[in-house]
């Protein structure tokens, strides 16, 4: 009996003695300590430039991202082609799908466009709901901050109306139920009211405080471009407010046109004084701008020496390459072309040929390469060549095609001619372009190209309204993601032949590209755009 | 901490076993007196006359014994009316009353399916006959013979239900084991593997080291793991002293390997019949003949060496065990260089009051981990026969062209490299028997993984070339702490015909894992290697070949679990158990859950009815349901929490500044799968145990299923948030037949067949309205660059597997694909639509089987070992890549210049199409040992000596084209056999095992 009541006693006095310690072991927080968590981050004003840093990187991947809108723009269009190498790139048949206009709403490169514009709009939502509440302390100019956000949010939506035409209208960062989705004409109404609302709030500087950022020159530019695209998105042209806002760069913005064209696209080429926006890359700190690693071959790194090794993917459309003055500047410029000598010892390691038989099979040299940017000896597999989004030349540009379109033939050829003079330094008579030339038709000999380079189904440009205009937009433009647009404003998109594409004819345009099918799966809310249906 | 933590578990299992308390009541034999004791010997011998050694004698509820010796003899002290009893694995247990007799005559019988045989289940061992839930055994004798790469190579074929696949020749890949079919999409799919009750991997413990195996297959098994227990758990118990007598052990083996199957691609003189049909460019012989798999493989050898020893007295004893292995792989250099030593110390004291255990296992494992042998697989199968490895000044040949096209034998020769792992596993557990029938348990470990990798790339690497930088070195380190605190308490007691068991306890499990990496290059010289990383010049020239990284983390496992068993008259059994357990991995709002069981057997053939069906031995009906848990894998997956970017920088003011991101969309709501399973069994033996088997159904349906859920974007600012939406169903028969076909003294013939049946359906992915899909499906698997195509749809309704794409029919004249449309028409594949896309198959076997054979004759015994499975299909990624004779920068298979569908040759380009899905079926003669024992009794130092022969891998019957129809099962992309592999290995052995 004794050693019972001892059993109990002891029982009842561990009992008692524990319970005490009971709460540390049942304690289940998470120990963190290589991840900052919000509820221990308590910013200052010096943490706000990491803060609004994401609200800008995402348009690395917007731009020039794998599969990302430089392939979107380009690869529908006539300049670029990406055909199958001996290394591949049928990926597939995407880059076939996307030359041919039959892309699907899984096709990455549209998919690739919703998911990053939107994790921009997103991030500045999320950065201005943080200003809101007050955790990010915002003392002085609060409201420059807020009126450049919502100018990059304005930024990442005029990408989404050229592409997807009609999408959400998300603001509100805490709102997390599906959103609806707005037509094509009430984001271009969103868009046009944010920057006009914002842009007195902007600086006007152009300095290293606003490069690579919204300032009041870049939000101009972003609602002229809007305006020069307007008829597309709306129906509805403005063609004057394009030329307001474009003269508002011209004539108080503090750009020049460069003397050198070139000097755009140097590795230094932030030092350009015609840059108005551009996204900026460096090859340690933003390596993404690999435009040089899928247009080499990759022999190529034994000409530069390079440290990456290129993918050798797309070239030019030999039809366009044709479509080229001889004098033209910019032709060499653009493109890299015939033999490929060793930087440092001259031996020859390849030899680019501009004829590129077929999307289906082309050898490894063949075609011309993307040697716009800069690829100095070296390189690694991201180029420090910030990528343009609008420069001066662009703005005269935008402001020339308005005027004519209004009428005005005479006033748009001295702007062309002012962008044109630059590359025909060595014969400047043939940078004059008149009124009536703008008028005429385009030299691109359009038309179904046979293995052996000649053209059936013969079309030609002729036919095409201002069609000299838009190739003086290729000529200038080329490899810098605008050709889509332009060949649908010049109406070429759905009505002509290229290299091994065929319109469709089927009463659908496909100027916008179909809603991801992952988001319509998503969110039920949405409905796919008219042509895929 | 830890003493305050024991108590709070002490206080905590007195909360949740009250009946317990009542347990310390009954009178305690502390100070009993002992009477006056004779002495007793004798001689065990088994049914055929020969002595066995080895065999623990025991007086009954006591802690004194002895064992046998060589001679089978033994000697001990016993009380008058005391019983001994007479136990050794794969004997009945005998027990003889001492009355006035001085000298006994022990026979042992054979035991297959006795049961008394001892399982051991969750925090405990049962009686075979008193289970209740679907728990599978192999015990030692059973495993499969000759090599085994680890422990799960041992059972593999011989649990039904439980798949075990190798599909690597890497001498340091380990088995996958699935069990009963896929039930969770995110989590791990591995079992919960408990050594000695403590958490470990399939490899930890050497397979000589195993004493057996024990499978919690159902949940009411399983739930008693809580969170852990969705994909069953395996119980490996390691050798003790136990019943066995003093004695040094070797065992040894030596093998070598040869690859199972080759793939038949051409060689020179057919890459030059090529050539000349016009397949390939004339300029593409290169002169020369080279067989590239040749160049970079070798004929491996390997060894295992393990020596244990075993000793003591009743009161004090050890085992000790020292396993040496020295494996090469099928590709050179590859290698895994192994030493475990592992010491288990017992002491039991105040008269078996106090047992105390001390295990420590040590682990050492050093590899060559330097080249990605499965990428230089690819490099040596896709490799112009007709080049040569060198050219004519010593250097390596390298096409500038190629991409993803490298000379195979540079990375392998060019590198240097070398991986340490170092796992110290320190366990103590401490059980105090108060009164009898009564022990509390505490068991204390703490388990320190830690591993060390270099790696150096020198100036003759191709990387080195390409990326014009003079070597490449790195070194990493990773260090991982897993401390875990179990307090337990068990109390039997029996009165009548009832018999009850109770368990308490508490279980405390934190993990923290860190590490640390750094690599350089631009090196002055080779000779370093990465052993001065400084030297590199890369920081200097802020080359991004220079990285440093590092990161640290922590979960938290605390569990209460209680559990009861009633028998009643050996005829009616009752299991209940409920585990309550909290991970920190989950959100804010769901850290704890309950996980209950309960199961119930009827003990049928005890039944007054059955008394005349004298041929049925047992015959058991049990069902039993248990909810079970599945936790992510990684933590902190609930948290809001924010990174520093230092890749992707904003320019800021001209500086290149980090932005903060958020790292993922958070879920406070964040919580455990809930996995509820039904299961019925039936065990039987007849015919005096002739055959026995069991046979069990279960349905288990999975809730709350983790997935990284596809999300809207926008709101939400990554596509795809971890939550809990899903639902998944597995039913499924598993048959378990075990035979003694013939049985004489000289001769017997034994058979072991599993099979098993599993229907997997997921039911829902979108349950929470949250997270509703437009679509009920979502994609998985990749084929890969160049073709870059989804493999696989995971679809409501449809098992994980299926194969997704377009169904090739046939080929037109030209040498392009036709599909069939979806209208079930065909079409030319430049016409497909993406709704023509259909399911094509599905990668998961829907029948898996085993077939094990023993025979012995006199001395001499063989073991088969043959399983299969059935009712799959399996993507051949290698015929897919190289049966394309449109890619003439690689080689390619011979079967590329046939044509296809007996029509022509194929000139569509690379493409995912049916075509290159093909039925996995086959059956493999696995294992087949001969072996034979040779008689000791005369020579006086060997108690046993064994030697055999072992083939493993031996033959397989299957039409599949590929290398190995054993796909990996697990994953959203089963079936897919990727062009990149390790190939398996065909591997002979010889061994001894000696035993003094």
């Amino acid at each position: 009996m004794y050693m019972k009541k001892q059993q109990l006693f002891s029982a009842i006095y561990l009992a008692m003695g524990v319970t005490l310690m009971l709460g540390s072991c049942t304690k289940l927080d998470e120990e963190v300590y290589d991840q900052v968590l919000e509820t221990s981050f308590n910013p200052t004003e010096n943490d706000i430039p990491s803060i609004i840093g994401a609200a800008y990187t995402p348009l690395r991947t917007v731009m020039v991202g794998w599969q990302g809108d430089f392939d979107l723009q380009e690869e529908p269009a006539d300049v670029i082609v990406t055909p199958v190498r001996p290394n591949g790139w049928y990926d597939g048949g995407t880059y076939q799908r996307m030359h041919r206009h039959e892309w699907t709403p899984t096709e990455w490169q549209p998919v690739n466009a919703w998911n990053e514009n939107f994790r921009g709009v997103n991030t500045v939502n999320r950065i201005l709901s943080q200003i809101n509440e007050g955790s990010i302390p915002v003392t002085t100019g609060k409201e420059a901050l807020i009126a450049e956000l919502k100018a990059a949010r304005a930024f990442y939506y005029s990408q989404l109306v050229a592409n997807h035409g009609n999408v959400p209208l998300v603001v509100d960062f805490k709102d997390t139920a599906r959103p609806k989705q707005a037509t094509q004409v009430e984001v271009f109404n969103f868009i046009e009211k944010e920057l006009l609302e914002n842009i007195p709030m902007l600086s006007e500087k152009n300095d290293n405080s606003t490069y690579g950022r919204m300032n009041k020159w870049a939000a101009r530019a972003t609602l002229a471009r809007l305006y020069l695209n307007a008829q597309v998105y709306t129906g509805t042209a403005q063609w004057q407010k394009c030329i307001d806002q474009c003269d508002e760069i011209l004539t108080k913005g503090p750009y020049v046109l460069e003397a050198a064209f070139k000097t755009n696209f140097i590795t230094t080429n932030n030092t350009s004084k015609e840059l108005i926006f551009a996204v900026p890359f460096d090859e340690i700190f933003a390596t993404q701008n690999s435009i040089h690693m899928k247009t080499l071959a990759t022999a190529h790194r034994n000409v530069l020496d390079l440290t990456g090794q290129p993918w050798g993917g797309n070239c030019a459309v030999p039809q366009f390459i044709d479509t080229y003055d001889p004098d033209d500047t910019r032709m060499k410029d653009t493109w890299l072309q015939g033999e490929q000598r060793n930087v440092r010892t001259g031996e020859l390691i390849l030899t680019y040929t501009k004829a590129v038989p077929s999307i289906e099979n082309t050898g490894f040299f063949e075609g011309f390469r993307i040697g716009k940017y800069e690829i100095k000896a070296g390189a690694r597999s991201g180029l420090s060549v910030d990528y343009p989004v609008f420069r001066l030349a662009g703005i005269m540009m935008m402001k020339a095609e308005a005027l004519l379109r209004s009428g005005k033939p005479d006033e748009a050829a001295v702007l062309v001619t002012n962008v044109r003079k630059r590359a025909f330094l060595g014969s400047p008579a043939k940078a004059t372009v008149t009124g009536a030339q703008l008028q005429l038709g385009s030299s691109y000999r359009y038309g179904w190209q046979n293995t052996d380079g000649t053209i059936a189904e013969f079309q030609g440009g002729a036919d095409i309204p201002y069609g000299r205009m838009l190739d003086e937009l290729g000529w200038e433009f080329a490899a810098e993601g605008q050709r889509r647009q332009q060949l649908i404003r010049f109406g070429v998109y759905d009505r002509k032949i290229w290299f091994n594409h065929r319109p469709k004819n089927d009463g659908k345009k496909r100027y916008l590209f179909p809603i991801p099918q992952v988001e319509l799966d998503k969110n039920p809310n949405l409905q796919q755009n008219a042509d895929y249906r | 901490m830890i003493k305050l933590l024991a108590g709070a578990g002490i206080a905590s299992w007195l909360c949740f076993t009250p009946a317990s308390v009542n347990a310390f009541a009954p009178d305690l034999p502390f100070y009993k007196k002992s009477p006056i004791a004779t002495k007793v010997s004798g001689v065990v011998k088994d049914a055929k006359g020969d002595p066995l050694p080895g065999i623990s004698v025991l007086v009954k509820d006591t802690q004194r014994g002895t064992t046998t010796d060589g001679s089978g003899s033994f000697s001990i002290d016993v009380n008058e009316g005391e019983t001994l009893v007479f136990s050794a694995t794969g004997y009945a247990a005998q027990e003889v009353k001492v009355g006035t007799q001085t000298t006994l005559a022990i026979t042992m019988q054979n035991q297959n399916a006795s049961l008394d045989e001892v399982v051991v289940v969750g925090y405990g061992k049962q009686k075979r006959g008193e289970v209740t839930s679907a728990v599978a055994t192999v015990k030692q004798e059973n495993f499969t013979k000759g090599f085994a790469r680890d422990a799960g190579q041992l059972i593999q074929g011989k649990v039904a239900g439980v798949a075990v696949t190798s599909a690597s020749g890497d001498p340091n890949a380990t088995t996958q084991i699935s069990l009963r079919g896929t039930s969770t999409l995110m989590a791990s799919q591995q079992p919960l593997i408990l050594i000695d009750g403590i958490p470990g991997a399939i490899n930890t413990v050497a397979p000589e080291d195993i004493e057996a195996i024990d499978v919690l297959k159902d949940g009411s098994a399983a739930a008693i793991y809580g969170t852990r227990g969705t994909n069953g758990v395996i119980l490996i118990t390691t050798k003790k002293r136990g019943s066995r007598a003093s004695s040094v052990t070797y065992e040894g083996q030596v093998n070598v390997q040869t690859i199972a199957r080759k793939m038949k691609f051409l060689d020179a003189a057919g890459y030059r019949r090529g050539i000349q049909e016009g397949v390939f460019p004339a300029n593409f012989d290169k002169g020369t003949s080279t067989d590239w798999l040749d160049v970079v493989s070798r004929d491996p050898v390997s060894q295992t060496h393990n020596l244990s020893i075993q000793g003591g007295s009743a009161t004090t004893n050890y085992v000790a065990s020292l396993n040496v292995r020295q494996w090469q792989g099928f590709f050179k250099r590859s290698e895994n260089e192994q030493l475990i030593g592992r010491a288990d110390l017992n002491h039991i004291m105040f008269d078996g009051k106090l047992k105390m255990n001390f295990n420590v296992i040590g682990r050492n494992r050093n590899y060559f981990a330097a080249p990605n042998y499965s990428y230089i697989y690819r490099q040596a199968i896709i490799r112009n026969p007709t080049d040569s490895v060198y050219n004519y000044a010593g250097f390596y040949r390298e096409d500038p062209n190629g991409y993803n096209y490298d000379n195979p034998l540079r990375p392998i020769e060019e590198v240097d490299g070398e991986t340490t792992v170092n796992e110290m596993r320190y366990n103590a557990n401490v059980v105090f028997t108060p009164i009898k029938n009564l022990n509390v348990k505490l068991l204390l470990s703490t388990v320190k993984l830690t591993s060390l990798t270099g790696y150096a790339e020198n100036n003759k690497h191709r990387a080195s070339e390409t990326s014009r930088r003079t070597g490449y070195a790195s070194r990493g380190t990773d260090y991982s702490r897993d401390n875990l605190l179990e307090l337990t308490g068990d109390y039997t007691r029996s009165f009548n015909l009832h018999r009850i068991t109770l368990l308490g306890g508490y279980s405390w499990q934190s993990v923290t894992a860190e590490g640390f990496g750094a690599a350089n290059s631009n090196f002055p010289t080779d000779l370093y290697s990465y052993n001065r990383l400084q030297s590199g010049d890369a920081l200097l020239l802020q080359n991004n070949t220079v990285n440093m990284s590092s990161y640290k983390n922590n979960h938290k496992l605390i569990g209460f679990f209680t559990r009861a068993n009633y028998v009643y008259d050996d005829k009616y059994m009752l299991m209940v158990s409920i585990r309550h357990e909290g991970s920190s991995k989950f959100g804010e709002n769901y850290k704890w859950g309950n996980f209950p069981a309960a199961s119930i057997g009827w003990r049928i053939n005890r039944e007054n009815f059955m008394q005349n069906a004298s041929f049925i031995n047992d015959l058991k009906l049990r069902g039993g349901i248990g909810i079970t848990g599945t936790v992510p894998s990684d933590p902190y997956m609930s948290l809001i929490s924010m990174n520093y970017n230092s890749t992707n920088r904003f320019l800021y003011n001209g500086q290149w500044i980090q932005p903060i991101e958020p790292v993922r969309n958070p879920n406070p709501d964040l919580r455990w799968e809930k996995k509820t399973e039904y299961n019925i069994g039936l065990d039987f033996a007849i015919w005096k145990n002739r055959i026995s088997g069991s046979i069990d159904l279960y349905q288990r349906r999975t809730r709350d299923m983790l997935y990284n859920f596809p999300v809207p974007v926008p709101p939400n600012l990554n596509g795809s948030t971890m939550a809990n939406a899903g639902e998944m169903k597995n039913q499924g028969i598993e048959v378990l037949i075990n035979t003694q076909v013939y049985q004489t003294r000289d001769f017997e013939i034994n058979s072991n067949i599993t099979w098993s049946y599993n229907k997997n359906t997921l039911v829902s992915i979108s349950s929470d309205e949250r997270f509703k899909l437009a679509n009920p499906f979502f994609d998985a698997g990749h084929t890969g660059e160049p073709i870059q195509l989804i493999t696989h749809r995971v679809q409501v309704g449809q098992p994980i597997g299926n194969f997704y794409g377009y169904k090739s029919v046939d080929i037109d004249n030209a040498g392009k694909w036709i599909i069939e449309g979806v209208d079930g028409k065909p079409k030319p594949i430049a016409d497909a639509k993406n709704e023509d896309k259909k399911i094509l198959g599905n990668g998961v076997p829907k029948h898996t089987a085993g077939w094990n054979l023993g025979f012995r004759y006199k001395r001499l015994d063989l073991a088969v070992n043959m399983r299969g499975s059935f009712g799959y299909q399996i993507l051949n990624f290698q015929r897919m890549y190289y049966e394309n004779p449109t890619v003439k920068e690689y080689n390619m298979l011979e079967s590329a210049l046939d044509k296809v569908y007996g029509k022509t040759r194929l000139t569509s380009p690379l493409s995912y199409v049916s075509y290159y899905i093909e039925d996995g079926d086959h059956w493999k003669i696995d294992n087949v040992t001969l072996g034979y024992n040779f008689s000791t009794s005369k020579v006086k130092f060997i108690k046993a000596m064994r030697v055999y022969a072992s083939a493993l891998n031996l033959a397989v019957i299957t039409g599949y084209k590929g290398l190995d129809p054993e796909t990996g099962r697990l994953g959203m992309d089963p079936g897919n056999d990727n062009r990149d592999k390790y190939p398996t290995m065909r591997t002979f052995t010889l061994g001894l095992n000696l035993t003094f």
